[in-house]
């Protein structure tokens, strides 16, 4: 499963997964409808939507939390249909949420090898390698560009951007081939955000596919190589970065017309029993 | 891509040697400092309390409390409770001596019947918690209180009356009696089974918790169950295994209840979880998990020996133990939440 | 690296229920055990209603808390009379007081035609006991409460009075030569069992102390009596105020290598064993047995025939001083839940 990083970059351009008209709907509420997608490995691809547009959805269905309903999910060029998390892990899919990423109170190595942990030779595998694990964890990081040489400090000790790295770095280190990463820089302030996305771009160039989900079109545009807008459980738009600029994408995201006749209600004096009373975020 | 230093900035060289800051987040070391102050103070007052056979008797108290707070103190790890732990120890000594009697068999058959029975208790609140998503505070509080009433029920139904009836003309009632509640004696220091069984269940408990992998998922289970079941840790699982450990602890210390007393009265333990919580806690546990040691736990049955003994040596009103005893648990768990701070927030 | 996981096999808990099923089957003891009860049982034998009254009603209620062997020989003795005067006999309890007072209206509420209460703690029970008697319910105090019961319009009470059963206790120890007694109270805050260390104390002569510990760990309470005796060698007795609470007292004993005499209050099992063998000295018993067939009985005498024993003064029970020469009869008595 520890595939060296640099190895990848052989299958750089080769298709990692496709959706193909994926939909999914909780009992009568149709939560995703037609949606089309494409990563290949080398590759950034942004799912931008506002809250409630399907975003979460979508990552539940690529990262086999949720199955779909209707269209297809191919994975290296099979059709899938996953029951759990493990299944798209064991596919090389690898999640990583903006706030489940880690256990706090643990020490960075056991963050790190949780749920793949190493054991040693001697005792069929039983007892932990802890000193091999916390060398495999500052290499795996090094690797990365982060230099942590504590690896026994708690990991809540570092601040929410480096935890993400270190969520990335795990992925990687683990053999993802797909990383799906949930908003990563939402929690985050400027300059945290600009180091998560330095990791996802070395992930990229380690030649892992990546679907970054944002609702944050500067940071999506800095990295992406592809943009995939969703409104209301469908796709608003799919474009590859030579087709559009940060504008367009701005404006495509904040919903277009609907930024227009947002902007015409707020210009009016308030009407007391409007239900717009607050603009959203 | 240049490589960063993600920690410049926060100064790990201007803070404490690494070393000195790794033994100040131990979650032992309030522990060790009371242990050492309780066993001071006791030393000073009371003179017999120095003596060998003073301390054989201490290490018993501290060793009945000290078999149960290990397994205890991995489940409080893992981020459940488990109320039903005293009566447990009960339901045990009951089942083993009924069994035994009833079927007029050989003591061993009892044991081992006791033990399914204690494990398949476990194994229910482990169930119970992992398919219901109900608090363990609730589930087992459940638990407690239907093992406080099977406990009578059954042993008035079967015995005919609330305590069991004497085995200890029964065959295997020695050798059971020699591997539960046997003493050895070495230079006036005698030593009971107990103390044996608590070291046992200590070494494995401690390995387990900081040398496997699923002493990683116990840390993981209790620290943040999402993030756990997120990077494949069978959450459930775990838990459900950390309550057969209770139930492996209630088995051991009520097989010693059994073939030390002989007959078992149906109304004892009651009370007794929260001690075994008490010492947890006072080992470093957090009462919300995911932060704790084994070591700590022995620590705490330690001073609960030393200090309930101690008053007794020093010849002290111990009408104030318990007050003694609340107001260490609170200091307790002051420092572990203060701990726990320090290990989120970082040196800062 | 792969992931491996503990899974317990499939095969697991069968392969544990052949073989707990074998262990059993091959596992019988060829000593004690039921086997050995039965065969004792099978020399007595039963006895039916010997009175031609009709079906009375009489409910028990005490303050009895759950799983105390003491009051289940209360019971059987209420039962065995109850079935020798063919009554329908009814037992609650709870150790709470307030508890307590519903379930003696829930007896008044049956319309019982006797009842027999214990109390613990007699002005809670006052208002109560007067609605027992408006309703024309007699009653009959048992086991404590004696200087309340004249005074609610009880009938009589049934019962051993403790601080008396202490001076007992206390007159057998100086006969004894006792120097120096360790008295061990096993609920701390229990009126019953001051009455009885201090009854002793009155009466022992020599030092005396008194020891609080946790009736409901034995384990501790082992611990706590060794540490004692450890810390204090001048003590030469140790005296119980319960059967199990005798036979923790015991392994204390052991435990500290002193050559201590141990004497108790309340019968056993163990405590008879320890009379015999000499381990224990005397017993103080209150004799449970007869509270409760006394206390059925003497309502039957009074429903049927108005008889009242000893004209409403309160009926002793105790205390009985029991000793090695009593050992053999009683070793018998107490197998089968009577002592």
């Amino acid at each position: 499963m520890n595939t060296d990083a640099a190895t990848n970059t052989d299958g750089m351009g080769t298709e990692l997964l496709s959706l193909d008209g994926v939909g999914k709907s909780y009992g009568t509420v149709l939560a995703l409808q037609d949606v089309s997608l494409t990563l290949r490995a080398g590759e950034i691809s942004c799912v931008l939507g506002d809250n409630g547009a399907g975003k979460s959805t979508l990552i539940k269905i690529i990262s086999g939390l949720h199955r779909h309903d209707e269209g297809s999910y191919t994975v290296a060029g099979e059709e899938v249909r996953f029951d759990s998390p493990r299944q798209a892990l064991e596919r090389g899919i690898a999640t990583v949420y903006q706030d489940l990423a880690v256990v706090p109170l643990m020490p960075v190595w056991r963050n790190f090898f949780l749920g793949s942990e190493q054991g040693t030779r001697r005792w069929g595998g039983l007892r932990l390698d802890a000193e091999g694990m916390r060398a495999t964890t500052r290499e795996a990081l090094a690797r990365m560009g982060i230099d942590l040489h504590d690896v026994d400090r708690p990991i809540g000790t570092l601040s929410g951007g480096q935890r993400q790295c270190v969520a990335i770095a795990r992925a990687v280190h683990f053999g993802a081939k797909v990383l799906i990463l949930d908003e990563p820089t939402a929690a985050l302030g400027v300059k945290q955000s600009g180091v998560v996305l330095k990791y996802v771009t070395a992930a990229r160039d380690a030649g892992l596919g990546v679907v970054l989900i944002t609702h944050n079109p500067h940071h999506a545009y800095l990295v992406g190589d592809h943009f995939t807008l969703l409104r209301r459980g469908r796709m608003a738009g799919s474009h590859p970065r030579a087709e559009i600029g940060l504008e367009q994408l701005t404006t495509e995201m904040a919903g277009g017309s609907d930024l227009a006749e947002l902007s015409h209600e707020l210009a009016r004096p308030p009407v007391p029993d409007s239900r717009e009373e607050r603009p959203q975020p | 891509m240049s490589s960063t230093d993600l920690l410049a900035q926060e100064g790990l060289g201007r803070d404490r040697p690494a070393a000195v800051r790794r033994l100040l987040a131990r979650p032992e070391l309030g522990s060790l400092i009371a242990a050492v102050a309780v066993f001071t103070v006791f030393a000073g007052a009371a003179e017999p309390f120095l003596r060998l056979s003073s301390l054989g008797t201490v290490l018993y108290a501290a060793s009945t409390i000290g078999i149960m707070a290990v397994p205890v103190s991995l489940l409080m790890i893992g981020g459940e409770f488990d109320l039903s732990a005293g009566v447990l120890v009960t339901t045990a000594a009951l089942t083993s001596s009924m069994v035994s009697y009833q079927f007029t068999a050989v003591t061993w058959v009892g044991v081992l019947v006791s033990l399914a029975t204690t494990l398949a208790i476990g194994w229910f609140n482990g169930f119970m918690l992992g398919r219901t998503k109900l608090p363990s505070f609730i589930v087992t509080l459940g638990t407690f209180l239907m093992l406080t009433g099977a406990n009578l029920g059954v042993t008035k139904a079967i015995s005919g009356t609330v305590s069991t009836k004497s085995i200890s003309d029964m065959e295997g009632f020695e050798s059971c009696r020699r591997l539960f509640a046997s003493e050895v004696t070495v230079g006036g220091l005698t030593i009971k089974a107990t103390v044996w069984w608590w070291l046992g269940l200590l070494v494995v408990g401690s390995w387990v918790l900081l040398r496997t992998r699923f002493g990683n998922w116990i840390f993981a289970v209790g620290g943040d169950a999402d993030a756990a079941r997120a990077v494949g840790v069978p959450v459930a699982r775990t838990k459900t295994l950390l309550y057969l450990g209770v139930g492996f602890g209630a088995w051991v210390l009520g097989q010693h209840l059994l073939f030390s007393f002989d007959t078992v009265q149906s109304g004892e333990g009651i009370g007794n979880e929260l001690i075994y919580i008490v010492a947890a806690v006072i080992g470093g546990c957090l009462i919300t998990g995911g932060y704790g040691s084994v070591v700590g736990s022995a620590l705490g049955a330690l001073i609960f020996g030393m200090a309930s003994k101690g008053i007794i040596y020093a010849q002290w009103n111990p009408d104030w133990f318990k007050f003694f005893l609340g107001a260490m648990l609170l200091l307790a768990a002051l420092l572990n939440a203060y701990v726990k701070r320090r290990a989120e927030r970082g040196p800062r | 690296m792969s992931i491996t996981r503990f899974r317990p096999s499939r095969r697991f808990w069968p392969v544990c229920a052949v073989l707990a099923l074998a262990v059993t089957a091959a596992g019988c003891s060829s000593t004690g055990g039921r086997r050995a009860e039965e065969a004792r049982a099978k020399a007595a034998a039963a006895g039916g209603s010997a009175v031609t009254t009709p079906r009375w009603k009489v409910a028990m209620v005490t303050h009895a808390g759950a799983g105390d062997a003491f009051w289940d020989t209360v019971r059987k003795g209420a039962e065995q009379a109850a079935a020798k005067d063919n009554i329908t006999f009814l037992y609650s309890n709870d150790a709470q007081t307030q508890n307590q007072v519903q379930l003696v209206q829930a007896a008044i509420d049956q319309k019982v035609d006797g009842l027999l209460v214990t109390l613990a703690k007699g002005d809670a029970m006052a208002d109560v006991l007067a609605k027992a008697k408006a309703a024309g319910i007699p009653v009959i105090t048992i086991n404590s409460g004696q200087e309340y019961s004249q005074k609610f319009g009880a009938l009589t009470h049934i019962g051993q009075d403790e601080s008396t059963a202490g001076r007992a206790a206390g007159t057998e120890l100086s006969s004894r030569g006792r120097k120096n007694v360790l008295c061990v109270i096993h609920e701390q805050g229990n009126v019953g069992q001051e009455q009885r260390c201090s009854g002793a104390q009155s009466k022992a002569g020599g030092a005396f102390q008194v020891l609080y510990v946790n009736g409901v760990d034995m384990p501790d309470a082992r611990a706590a009596i060794s540490a004692k005796l450890q810390a204090d060698p001048a003590i030469d007795t140790v005296l119980t105020l319960s059967g199990p609470m005798a036979a923790t007292g015991l392994q204390a004993i052991q435990d500290a290598h002193r050559s201590v005499e141990l004497d108790t209050f309340d019968l056993g099992g163990q405590v008879v064993a320890g009379l015999k063998s000499g381990s224990v000295g005397f017993a103080v018993d209150q004799q449970p047995y007869l509270q409760g067939y006394e206390g059925v009985d003497l309502l039957w005498l009074y429903r049927s025939n108005l008889d009242m024993l000893g004209g409403g003064k309160p009926v002793e029970t105790g205390p009985q001083i029991l000793t090695k020469d009593n050992a053999d009869a009683l070793a018998e008595y107490v197998a089968r839940g009577t002592r």
